[in-house]
């Protein structure tokens, strides 16, 4: 079986790291790629292509919105799980007109986080 | 002869003497005649009170005196005459000049006065000293400008503390929390309950520090509205509710700031000490201002005083908000043993 290919984009360096670990402990899936702002989110979607992109809704260079908006168009078939520490009403309704259908608080638990991907992998 | 009848009413007219004496007497106002060209030719107690020239020193000059300079260079007493002449009367609020050169803030009014003839035979002019009400209403112009100073400083304040905790210590928890699952993970049974202990404490501080970012961000009134913010406000706690908003028109920014934080903190204690099961929010419109109040069926205000040290702060909070408005905030019992906060803001910017 093909592992699931997740970009995992965060601004926090040790959510980065600890999300990329959790994720690399579960053997069906696969971290292709890290990023720490918005830009590089956006460009590492379009090389990689992943299946399911873990992101941060505020990141510098514009947050999760404008990535979501631009891998939407660039990497058609990525999947997007937002992460977020604040639950704003506004920047979901935003995401969800975009697409981003899967949401999750940070303080979910791991398996909670492990379930959403593959969750979002299955369906794509 | 003088002399008063039935129930007070006068039975003669006055004289011309009466008038003269009325006008001379007179304190509060400053009224004088010129001629036709401005020369001042009488003078009351009101005036030499006002501008401090005795009658002596003042008849026979012109009224420009009592303007200043860049006035007079200006040609504004001149106008000011062919004005009242033109449409009859004339009013005018402007800096004055008393004798000693120091200034007042002057309400003038100029009436042309024509004989029977038509022919202008002068002005009356009437002026009243105003400094003492313009500064009073500098004052409270100055204090509605520090208050929305305040306010926006203090919303702003906010906003950075609430960023902060979510930029910082929350993500550091965030990242703990799944780094103590992963060892978890990883360690035999009787060792992993304990971590998995340590996890769940740490979940349980994200969720409060969630819970002070949410109360920490200024509340969105300038798109909303103070009436769908406060019930959007109302519907997220959890108990049932009701709310009656009567205001005529959306109280300006900082009204509406003040009155939702301290609507903010008292539901918060509601929800967290009151054990309610019912809380009424009410804003009408009162004694010029707004009175607000939150009643609950909770077990009581006694319980207030028994709240943590730190919760008192809520408290002294909600009234010094209310007081630095210029308003006021009391609690009291409220339905069935509850508690009830009311307070009161004046209506600024209304």
């Amino acid at each position: 079986m093909t592992p699931l290919t997740v970009l995992v984009c965060d601004d926090d360096a040790l959510v980065r790291a600890a999300l990329r670990d959790v994720l690399t402990a579960e053997p069906d899936l696969e971290v292709v790629a890290v990023a720490e702002d918005t830009d590089e989110a956006i460009a590492m979607a379009e090389r990689h292509e992943p299946a399911v992109v873990v992101l941060d809704l505020r990141m510098p260079g514009g947050g999760g919105t404008r990535a979501a908006a631009e891998i939407g168009t660039r990497s058609p078939r990525s999947r997007i799980l937002a992460f977020s520490a604040y639950g704003d009403a506004r920047s979901v309704g935003q995401l969800q007109r975009l697409g981003v259908t899967e949401y999750l608080l940070k303080g979910a638990s791991n398996a909670e986080i492990v379930a959403a991907v593959r969750r979002l992998g299955v369906s794509t | 002869m003088t002399s008063l009848c039935h129930a007070g009413r006068m039975t003669r007219t006055p004289s011309d003497a009466d008038y003269r004496l009325l006008v001379e007497n007179v304190l509060d106002y400053a009224i004088f005649m010129l001629d036709p060209t401005g020369r001042i030719i009488s003078w009351n107690a009101g005036a030499r009170r006002i501008k401090g020239y005795r009658e002596a020193d003042i008849l026979g000059r012109n009224f420009a005196v009592f303007y200043p300079a860049e006035d007079v260079a200006a040609g504004k007493p001149v106008r000011e005459l062919e004005t009242a002449v033109a449409v009859g009367r004339l009013e005018d609020e402007g800096w004055r000049i008393r004798q000693d050169g120091t200034r007042f803030w002057a309400n003038v009014v100029i009436t042309a006065l024509f004989g029977a003839d038509g022919e202008l035979r002068g002005f009356a002019k009437v002026t009243r000293d105003m400094t003492d009400r313009r500064a009073a209403e500098q004052a409270l112009s100055d204090r509605r400008r520090l208050l929305a100073h305040m306010v926006e400083a203090q919303e702003v304040e906010r906003r950075r503390i609430a960023w902060d905790v979510h930029d910082d210590s929350i993500q550091s928890m965030v990242s703990v929390g799944m780094r103590l699952q992963l060892l978890a993970g990883q360690l035999p049974a009787e060792h992993a309950a304990a971590v998995t202990q340590i996890d769940d404490a740490v979940r349980g501080t994200i969720g409060r520090l969630r819970d002070l970012i949410f109360r920490l961000q200024p509340p969105e009134i300038d798109e909303d509205g103070l009436a769908r913010v406060l019930g959007e406000h109302l519907a997220q706690l959890g108990i049932a509710h009701t709310l009656s908003y009567d205001l005529a028109a959306e109280p300006s920014q900082e009204t509406a700031i003040t009155l939702f934080r301290i609507c903010q903190e008292a539901l918060t204690n509601v929800r967290k000490h009151a054990r309610a099961s019912t809380v009424d929010l009410a804003v009408v419109a009162a004694d010029g201002g707004i009175r607000v109040r939150v009643t609950d069926d909770g077990v009581g205000v006694g319980s207030l005083e028994r709240l943590p040290h730190g919760e008192h702060f809520g408290v002294i909070e909600m009234r010094e908000r209310a007081e630095i408005a210029g308003g006021w905030l009391s609690i009291g019992a409220g339905r069935d043993g509850g508690t009830t906060v009311e307070f009161w803001l004046p209506a600024v910017g209304l």
